[in-house]
Formats: C-alpha cells, sequence, structure tokens
C-alpha cells in the first residue's frame, strides 16, 4: 500500500506567502491568532482582530509584509483592545474561564495575563507595553526582542527593569488594600 | 497554569511558528528535541486548528487613459460571446462532475484539496507525487458548520485502504488543514479521500488522485 504516516507538519504555505493579503492570511492567520489568544485569552477575539488587520492592510499590502510584521501589528492591535475599558471587563471575566496558557517565561513568578496587561497599561506608554508582550507574552530573549522591535538592547533591559518595578509596586498596593 | 520549565533559554513562539510553516533552523531542531516545555509549546502549534472568516478582497481596477480601440470592447465581446455560445451549443459535452467537491447536510459543500511539500517547496496546485514527498489534506466548507472527517488512501486497484491521519474534527472555514501529513510510495496513483460526517450523521465522500510522476 502505498501512503504511510508522517510525523513531521508540512509548512501550510511558505512560498510567496506574502505575496498577497489571502496567501497570508492562509499561511500566517492560524500563528497570528495563537498569539493574539495568548494575550486576550479568548480565541473568538483573537479571530476577530488577526481578520480585521487583514481587512484594513488589504489597501495598503506590499510584499514586504511577514510574520514578524504581523507579530507587531497583532501586538499593538490586541494591546488597543485591553484598553478599551469595555472590552477589557468582558475578556477578564472570559479569562477566569479560559484554559490555562503554558508559562515558560514569568513574571515575578507570574503569568502574563489580560488583568496584569490592564493594570500595566494605566502605568506604562506603548513601547514599554510592546516590550512586556514581547517578553512575557511572546516568551523572546532580549536580544530577539531588540530586533524585533528594531531597538538597542539597552534599552529592552531599561523597559524591562521599569516593568519589573511597575509589577512590584503594584503588588505593594495590592497588599496595603 | 501549565509550568513547563525549559531546558534553557526558552525558543520563542514568533521561532518556532517560523519553524512549524518550514522555516529551517537546526538549533530549534535540536532544542525541541531536548526540551519537553518547548516541545509541547510546538506540538501545540502543530495540533491547533484555527477556524479563519473568509476575507474578502475587494478587486480593484487599474486606472488608466481610456485607448481609441476601447470604445469597440462591447461590440467585440459581444461577437466572442456569440461564437462561445455557437460551439458550446454545437459541442456540449455532458456536466463535469467534481470528485474532489461534496454537498453534506448540516455542514454544506465540502471541497477536498491536498498540499505537497518537496525539499522545502510547497505545492497546492499539484496532484503528483515522487520519492520523499510529504502530503497534508485541507478542508474548505461553510464557517458557521463543523464536521468529522476520516481520510484513507487507496491505490488504485486495491481493494484495502490506508488511514495515514487520526480522524479529526473541524470547525469549518477557508481551507482548514488537518491533523498529521503522510508521504505516498507505489509506481500507481492513489486515491486520497475524505470522508466527511455532519453532527446529525448524515455523511459524505470527495476524494482526489494523486498520480506518480
Amino acid at each position: 500500500m502505498g501512503s504511510r504516516p508522517e510525523s513531521v507538519s508540512v509548512p501550510a504555505s511558505r512560498v510567496d506567502a506574502a505575496s498577497d493579503p489571502q496567501s497570508a492570511y492562509r499561511a500566517y492567520g492560524p500563528a497570528l491568532v495563537r498569539k493574539a489568544e495568548r494575550i486576550l485569552r479568548s480565541r473568538e477575539d483573537a479571530t476577530d482582530v488577526v481578520h480585521a488587520l487583514f481587512v484594513d492592510l488589504i489597501p495598503k499590502w506590499n510584499r514586504d509584509v511577514d510574520l514578524p510584521y504581523l507579530y507587531r501589528a497583532i501586538t499593538n492591535r490586541c494591546l488597543n483592545v485591553v484598553r478599551d475599558r469595555g472590552t477589557r471587563a468582558r475578556l477578564l471575566e472570559r479569562e477566569q474561564a479560559a484554559a490555562a496558557p503554558v508559562g515558560r517565561v514569568r513574571l515575578e513568578d507570574q503569568v502574563v495575563g489580560v488583568g496584569l496587561i490592564a493594570a500595566l497599561a494605566e502605568r506604562l506608554d506603548e513601547g514599554h507595553l510592546q516590550v512586556l508582550v514581547c517578553r512575557f507574552v511572546d516568551d523572546m530573549t532580549q536580544e530577539e526582542i531588540a530586533l524585533h522591535l528594531r531597538l538597542s538592547r539597552k534599552t529592552i533591559g531599561k523597559r524591562l527593569d521599569r516593568i519589573r518595578d511597575e509589577v512590584i509596586h503594584l503588588r505593594g498596593q495590592e497588599a496595603a488594600s | 497554569m501549565i509550568a513547563l520549565a525549559c531546558i534553557g533559554e526558552p525558543i520563542s513562539w514568533l521561532e518556532l511558528e517560523l519553524f512549524a510553516i518550514g522555516r529551517d533552523d537546526q538549533r530549534i531542531a535540536s532544542h525541541v528535541a531536548a526540551c519537553p516545555a518547548c516541545r509541547h509549546c510546538l506540538d501545540e502549534i502543530r495540533g491547533d486548528l484555527v477556524a479563519l472568516p473568509p476575507l474578502v478582497v475587494p478587486q480593484t481596477p487599474v486606472a488608466r487613459a481610456r485607448a481609441w480601440w476601447s470604445r469597440l470592447v462591447p461590440a467585440i465581446a459581444l461577437a466572442a460571446a456569440a461564437v462561445i455560445a455557437l460551439v458550446l451549443w454545437r459541442d456540449r459535452a455532458p456536466e463535469a462532475v467534481r470528485e474532489d467537491v461534496v454537498v453534506v447536510k448540516g455542514v454544506g459543500e465540502v471541497v477536498l484539496g491536498v498540499v505537497r511539500e518537496r525539499g522545502g517547496v510547497i505545492r497546492e496546485d499539484v496532484h503528483s507525487f515522487g520519492a520523499g514527498d510529504r502530503w497534508k489534506v485541507v478542508v474548505t466548507c461553510p464557517p458557521s458548520a463543523a464536521a468529522s472527517v476520516e481520510v484513507s488512501v487507496t491505490e488504485v486497484g486495491a481493494t484495502a485502504s490506508d488511514h495515514p491521519l487520526m480522524p479529526a474534527r473541524i470547525a469549518c472555514g477557508n481551507r482548514i488543514v488537518l491533523p498529521g501529513a503522510f508521504t505516498l510510495t507505489g509506481t500507481r496513483a492513489n486515491r486520497v479521500c475524505a470522508h466527511v460526517t455532519s453532527a446529525g450523521g448524515d455523511s459524505g465522500t470527495a476524494c482526489v488522485t494523486i498520480a506518480p510522476e
């Protein structure tokens, strides 16, 4: 008989993935949904965010669009969703019921979720929040983050220090109240 | 929370995603082979099925100055249509039945497709195999539906079938990739069929034939 199972997954699409929005959507959409879901802890919201991103990108599509670029774009979109107080309440409610994520990189012994991102969004600017997501949601090293965000490693280190300070400060406030 | 400790510096999700869609990286391959935490994450990616809503890309006409002959276009089109209609009327063949499409009650129209990977090159438009090619099965069905899909592979002329992929339950969408992959060997064509069953128990089968080169 002529077929046998193969344990190695075949790439969904690699050739010319960014040649047009449809191909990129097919090739990278699932990866982006998974990434958005790690931030939002809701697949439904994650799918909506990814779909909306591609709809907006269609008129200004160019061949430089790749997965790292889309990763950055999805981070920004998800941060906007978390900042929106209306959606945030719904996401926090859902987070309790969502499947527990895998925690490989933790921030002060805590897995970063919607609640912590939302609390830090009140205290940190966009640049710090991007680093927060890269390090503690996407599990990137400092070097990778520097390349990914086109910043110096020193800047990344400073931002991570500031993030840790804010988390410690938040914990102090929680303990006091 | 599932706490999994990496044996060193965790491979980021972005790198795992790029690796999963085919980027060749020996560093990641060896790390994943040794690290249960990162392997778990990679397995999660490979085993995940994401139902994406369809993306509608509008066709935008290219604006350019009208050529003098463009005024003749309607007349030429009309004449061409008349010729085509005449040819079709005279030489009408019975309507071709698409083997790769099946309509299942409770699911809707299901289109079966295959993806071939050869030496790192992915093709979605070929139905011929050589040694070492890897194949995946993709299914397109209306996004609101769900279905169970069982894949069988039968060599032409053979009576028994292989079931190289685990039966999968999918949320429908555009080109949903079934988990797992398989290779084809031998010198005869193979029929790859997806037996699709709805929640209500209705079923149908769509097939594609993959011939040896």
